[in-house]
């Protein structure tokens, strides 16, 4: 059986571990058009702020294949012949599988801006796009990012931090959409001020202008023009799923597949940023675009693949961050959505933010703005969401049910287990 | 570099002496780690036991004999420190007599000989007044005890069926003691714990009885009562081997549950509930009493009231109560028989005679009005060995105004304590890593020795100090040992156990397995040879005979112009009495004094945890920050504040001269204080 | 394989694991330090030590993005190297039990190492709460016991 995998990251590295995990001697190929030895996106922005270094990006060894007892192609796969159970690379020989997982992830997409490309414009997405920007992050210089997203707004923390002029640029009425509710947003739109950046919510860019003397000029829907050294374009992604034209695969946002991480054409799977995937709270799958999700998602195909019959409990989205001197953290639901009730630790000190939103007394998400200790209530919070565990009386008793959950968990540790000092 | 070396010894960290590793690189301590193998900890010890290296090694560690010169400390050679010492005492004899000398054990350095060396040396010189830390602290509770049962005897936690913990926190008074606690609840057991405050040890209570302060005496004669109504006494115990429990069941009808819920706060109920808790356990029920039963104008008979409940409940030399050890037969050193002193009149004998009769101590508290007033005889010399009277004795301003008065004060420390900031002599000491002493475990019938392990030119140990001083001052013949191995041959000499059999059993040498019911065969060590629920020879001493309740003060008799209660002394995490205060880690863990008190008298006073009070008793007043306490941690009214804080010394305002009638033990857990907010003074 | 239990049968918050556990990696006694947290929950009577389980397929050492946490083959104990950590915090949210912790001088995540095989904080357990033991059969597997935990907490206590 040949195992082919088309993507080197979060995803692709889980599955090829669980796969191998079950099943040590089927042949293996990983396919990726970028670094042979897998990096961690997530480090990025950590790397263009200096804190981790361009050795740390890499998370694996060098003969990690060999280890794996894998064989790895650096190439790009421009088409998949599903009939023919092929796939069609741009440098190389076609190859053939037996079981396929496409974990190709995302790209980012620039908004229809005239004047968005060429010298200057950038993203922070891939390892290549961090080798450029790396030159720009000087000193001094100014640099404008498009879109608040997390992804754009650590970038924006980066340059910060290494001493750049920065201006964050939002078209809607508040940052980070996707990842914090509004009174946590707040929170970081303050420390984001309070550290210097310049902050543009509802604002419209309406086009680009390269300068003479090498520079950008932004024009505005407010008026309010700008120049700068360079853009960082951070306003959205999609999958990558061009290679898979003409296939039938069932695509909506990404790639549809069920909870065994299967997609609609035989032997083909999906995970990853790529893939359209069960949510923990039902309904229709989802794309969180998550290393956790991407992960857990490539251990279930993984194992799928390998022939173990594994059903994913459907992703549940988790994202915290640091940056302007705060952590800021979310997980499941953060949004205030209708029929849930809300409970805010009213025993916080100052600046320091907690909500859970709860569901018939079941805990479904929570946000929270200020120290790490927050962000461990949530870990503690995880079990709950994803087993629909209903918080017994007053939320302001979480603290007390967690307590008592982990006595429960002693009971149950300690047990069997022969004692010495 | 020299490798690590590795020794075997015993903790002095506090009163619980763990076995210990230690570990010496270059002549440097360099860590301490709890000993797999010791029968008391089990390989576990308190981060105060790690802090020995802390001790050893501190940077203010004196290591040279000062001399005081006009307000100046001035370096002198130790042999001649030793002379000057010697002539100024000869002094003092001759132009006062014998006994207008003192001497005074503290407990911060040795093990088992510290304390009969020091009593040795004081009748080697011819002077009755031996002073140690005992009178005010301990020897209550065992005082309590010997009057009705001959000694005190050792819990035996780890085999009980009902354990009630009364005015203790062994986690921090006692650590490892809490291990053999929790045994005996894993094993079963029952744990009550009975506390003013809701301490560590209540966090794991099955019952938790908070009580007020002082008021004990009426529980246990509460509890008393109700277990002879339910019948659950042991009949045969009290019939075969006891005194008195006519009277003393007659003296105890009268605390029915309400009169304790009265005098104790205690709601009736529980009092009905805790004793048949207690008496349904019979006869595996280990009643262990702490300090906190101290230091009460009714301490003693409070505590003989709860010693009492051993012979009710039989439980007294059983498996699983309160046994009573045997003991080896290590030659002692005192010379009560050899010299006895007692005409001599030592301090405080003539007020508190049962605590000389049966510890032959003298008393601490009288010594200071002694020096000031030189009554009934003048006390001119004092030689003090380990110990800070001026921040653990009550009435910290008395104690300072007659030490000074002192003609002659030499103390013998590790540091430059409060009380050695008074001295004409300061003497560098020895810890208990840099000599050899013997130690015995009553509670498991052994006994360890510890071994020399560094060493510091100037810092002589306890023996060679007062063998130093005694063959200056003619008394060589009582020190005759060339050095404390020869001292510790003589001293095991009957038992057959040499120095390194001792050496060999780092775990703690076991000299005998442990027997029950030893009364059967043998009588108790009282007047009568029996149990006593009554005390004949109390009432000849003009007390009453019953352990007789007497409410406290503050209680009985309340005065409006001081509306708090205040219990002083509960023990810290790091520190031993006044110990550890000069170790820069501690303070970050815990970095100053507090006072402990209840939300509502805080919203009462308007003050919140941080905010500075000043705290008045009859005595004195002290500047404290307040720590809010949860509610159950503590009654409204009852507040607490531990001792041995330089910088707000609650022993400024506790009493030297409220005392228990019968031992002399000074009142420092139920004082009445009243409670201002320090406020920023105006337009400063 | 080792770890540590935690018996709340006996722990009486005496906090000297806390202390004893930043000793050893700080010299200092900075309860804030430590990898080890015992609460106090007064209104239900619950003394909770909580340290690293050093979880099979550890929920930290999975979600990782910098690879800096690995299981040590010789201890068993899920490690962090300082070296790699980035700072993000995904371990933090990613265990369930709230076992690690920020240090905020070197902003990076900090956990139970198991002390190289001699946990300080067993060592300073005064109770006999915490017992470094040696897997027995029916706790081989902690992600087994996480199971078994989860499917108690459908029954209310
Ligand atoms: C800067 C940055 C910061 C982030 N921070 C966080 C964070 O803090 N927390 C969080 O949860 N998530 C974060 N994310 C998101 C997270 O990195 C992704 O969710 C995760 O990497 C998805 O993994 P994946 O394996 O699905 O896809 P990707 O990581 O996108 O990997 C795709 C792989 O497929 C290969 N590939 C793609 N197309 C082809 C092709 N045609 N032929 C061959 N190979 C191909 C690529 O070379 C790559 O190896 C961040 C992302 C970025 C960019
Ligand atoms: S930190 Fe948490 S998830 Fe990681 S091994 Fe420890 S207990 Fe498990
Ligand atoms: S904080 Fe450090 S150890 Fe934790 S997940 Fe991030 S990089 Fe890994």
């Amino acid at each position: 059986m040949q195992l082919v995998i088309i993507g080197n990251s979060a995803a692709g590295l889980s599955a090829l571990e669980a796969f191998r995990k079950r099943d040590r001697t089927s042949p293996v190929t990983v396919i990726t058009k970028e670094s042979t030895i897998p990096y961690s996106r997530v480090l990025l922005p950590y790397y263009l702020r200096g804190k981790t270094t361009f050795k740390n990006l890499f998370i694996r060894s060098e003969d990690y294949y060999s280890q794996m007892g894998a064989t790895c192609i650096t190439d790009a796969v421009v088409k998949l012949l599903s009939e023919k159970q092929t796939l069609i690379l741009e440098n190389s020989a076609p190859v053939s599988y037996d079981r396929l997982l496409i974990a190709t992830g995302s790209s980012p997409v620039k908004p229809p801006i005239p004047g968005l490309e060429g010298k200057g414009i950038h993203h922070l997405w891939t390892l290549a796009d961090v080798e450029n920007l790396m030159p720009c992050f000087k000193k001094g210089k100014s640099v404008v990012v498009l879109g608040s997203g997390f992804v754009s707004l650590q970038g924006a923390w980066a340059a910060l931090s290494r001493g750049l002029d920065v201006t964050v640029v939002e078209l809607l009425s508040r940052i980070m959409p996707n990842a914090l509710d509004d009174h946590g947003a707040q929170i970081l739109t303050a420390s984001m001020k309070q550290s210097g950046v310049d902050l543009r919510i509802n604002t419209r860019t309406l086009k680009v202008e390269q300068t003479h003397d090498g520079k950008l000029k932004l024009y505005f829907n407010n008026g309010h023009d700008l120049v700068s050294d360079f853009i960082i374009v951070g306003t959205g992604v999609r999958p990558n799923i061009d290679f898979l034209e003409g296939t039938g695969i069932e695509v909506d946002n990404g790639v549809v597949v069920n909870h065994h991480m299967k997609t609609t054409l035989p032997h083909v799977y999906a995970a990853g940023d790529v893939a359209q995937v069960p949510s923990t709270f039902g309904g229709p799958c989802v794309i969180h675009a998550l290393w956790p999700t991407a992960l857990e998602t490539g251990r279930i195909a993984g194992a799928c693949m390998a022939g173990e019959n594994i059903s994913y409990e459907g992703s549940l989205n988790m994202n915290v961050t640091q940056m302007f001197g705060i952590t800021v953290a979310s997980m499941g639901k953060f949004m205030d959505v209708e029929g849930a009730e809300t409970w805010t630790d009213k025993t916080l000190s100052h600046g320091q933010y907690l909500k859970i939103l709860m569901k018939d007394g079941v805990p479904v998400g929570a946000t929270c703005a200020g120290g790490s200790e927050l962000v461990s209530t949530l870990g503690l919070l995880r079990p709950l969401i994803r087993e629909k565990i209903s918080i017994q009386g007053d939320p302001a008793a979480l603290k007390k049910m967690l307590a008592q959950n982990m006595t429960r968990y002693h009971q149950a540790y300690g047990k069997g287990a022969s004692c010495a000092l | 570099m020299e490798k690590k070396q590795h020794y075997k010894s015993m903790c002095r960290m506090c009163n619980n002496h763990c076995g210990i590793n230690v570990y010496v690189e270059n002549g440097r301590v360099v860590n301490i780690t709890g000993l797999k193998e010791h029968r008391w900890n089990h390989g576990r010890l308190c981060v105060k036991g790690r802090l020995g290296v802390d001790l050893v090694n501190a940077p203010d560690r004196l290591k040279k004999p000062l001399k005081r010169v006009g307000s100046q400390w001035q370096e002198i050679d130790l042999e001649q420190a030793y002379d000057e010492i010697a002539e100024k005492i000869k002094k003092i004899q001759q132009t006062w007599g014998n006994r207008a000398m003192g001497i005074w054990k503290g407990e911060a350095v040795g093990f088992l000989t510290q304390e009969e060396l020091a009593r040795r040396f004081a009748h080697a010189i011819g002077s009755p007044n031996y002073f140690s830390n005992d009178s005010q602290c301990y020897v209550g509770r065992w005082i309590g005890y010997a009057l009705v049962s001959g000694t005190w005897a050792e819990p035996d936690f780890a085999n009980a069926k009902c354990t009630v913990i009364w005015g203790s926190n062994p986690p921090y008074a006692h650590p490892n003691m809490t291990q053999s606690i929790l045994q005996g609840r894993e094993n079963g057991g029952r744990l009550i714990v009975i506390d003013v405050r809701l301490s560590a040890m209540a966090r794991q209570a099955d019952d938790f009885i908070q009580i007020l302060p002082g008021t004990d005496g009426a529980l246990a004669l509460g509890l008393a009562r109700q277990l002879i109504r339910d019948d659950l006494i042991s009949h045969e115990f009290i019939k075969g081997y006891t005194h008195g429990f006519d009277a003393y069941a007659d003296h105890a009808k009268a605390f029915t549950p309400e009169r304790v819920e009265k005098e104790t706060g205690i709601p009736a109920e529980r009092v009905v509930d805790i004793a048949r808790k207690i008496g349904n356990a019979r006869p595996k029920v280990c009643i262990y009493a702490g300090n906190g039963l101290e230091h009460h104008e009714n301490g003693i008979n409070n505590v003989r009231a709860i010693a009492c409940l051993d012979g009710l409940l039989g439980s007294l030399d059983e498996e699983g109560g309160n046994f009573i050890p045997e003991k080896i037969p290590l030659r002692s050193l005192t010379l009560y028989d050899e010299k006895p002193l007692r005409h001599l009149g030592p301090i405080g004998a003539d007020k508190f005679p049962v605590l000389y009769d049966f510890r032959q101590e003298c008393h601490t508290m009288s010594a200071m009005d002694t020096i000031l007033t030189q009554k009934p005889y003048p006390l001119k010399g004092m030689v003090l060995t380990g110990a800070n009277p001026a921040l653990t004795n009550p009435n910290s301003r008395k104690v300072i105004q007659a030490l000074k008065a002192l003609d002659l004060f030499v103390v013998r420390e590790l540091f430059m304590t409060e009380t050695a900031e008074l001295a004409h002599y300061v003497l560098p000491a020895a810890t208990y890593l840099e000599h050899s002493e013997l130690h015995t475990y009553p509670v498991c019938q052994s006994i360890g020795i510890s071994p020399e392990i560094v060493t510091f030119p100037e810092c002589d140990y306890d023996y060679m100090f007062w063998k130093k001083l005694a063959h200056r001052l003619g008394a060589s013949h009582y020190f005759p040992w060339e050095d404390e191995n020869e001292l510790n041959q003589w001293i095991l000499k009957d038992t057959g156990i040499t120095v390194e059999t001792l050496f060999d059993h780092p775990e703690g040498f076991k000299y005998k397995s442990r027997h029950f019911q030893k009364y059967k065969k043998e009588k108790f060590n009282t007047p009568s040879g029996k149990f006593e629920f009554v005390s004949d020879y109390l009432k000849g001493h003009g007390y009453s005979h019953v352990p007789e309740y007497i409410a406290p003060t503050y209680m009985s008799d309340p005065n409006p112009e001081y509306p708090y209660v205040l219990v002083t002394g509960a023990r810290k995490l790091f520190y031993c009495h006044g110990r550890n205060r000069n170790f820069k880690r501690c303070r970050t863990a815990i970095p100053h004094g507090e006072i402990e008190m209840h939300p509502h008298d805080a919203r009462q006073l308007g003050v919140d945890t941080g905010d500075v009070v000043t705290v008045t008793s009859s005595v004195g007043s002290v500047d404290i920050p307040v720590t809010v306490v949860p509610h159950s941690h503590i009654l409204p009214g009852v507040t607490q504040i531990t001792h041995g804080w330089k910088e707000s010394n609650v022993n400024l305002i506790t009493h030297d001269d409220r005392n228990d009638p019968i031992d002399g033990f000074p009142l420092m857990k139920s004082v009445e204080v009243k409670i201002k907010p320090k406020r920023q003074e105006d337009g400063e | 394989m080792r770890f540590i239990t935690m018996d709340i049968k006996k722990c009486v918050v005496c906090r000297n694991c806390e202390y004893a556990c930043s000793f050893q990696h700080t010299g200092d006694f900075n309860r804030a330090d430590s990898n080890i947290r015992v609460a106090y929950h007064d209104d239900i009577k619950i003394c909770l030590p909580q340290t690293c389980m050093h979880c099979e397929d550890a929920w930290c050492m999975e979600i990782c993005p910098a690879a800096a946490i690995t299981k040590n083959e010789e201890t068993g104990a899920v490690e962090i190297d300082s070296g790699r950590c980035a700072g993000c915090k995904m371990c933090i949210l990613a265990c369930p039990f709230g076992n690690i912790h920020f240090d905020k001088s070197n902003l990076i995540s900090r956990k139970c190492n198991l002390c190289k095989g001699e946990p300080q904080c067993v060592a300073a357990c005064i109770s006999g709460a915490l017992q470094y033991v040696t897997a027995g059969d029916s706790c081989r597997n902690n992600r087994e016991i996480f199971q078994r935990f989860m499917a108690t907490l459908h029954t209310p206590l």
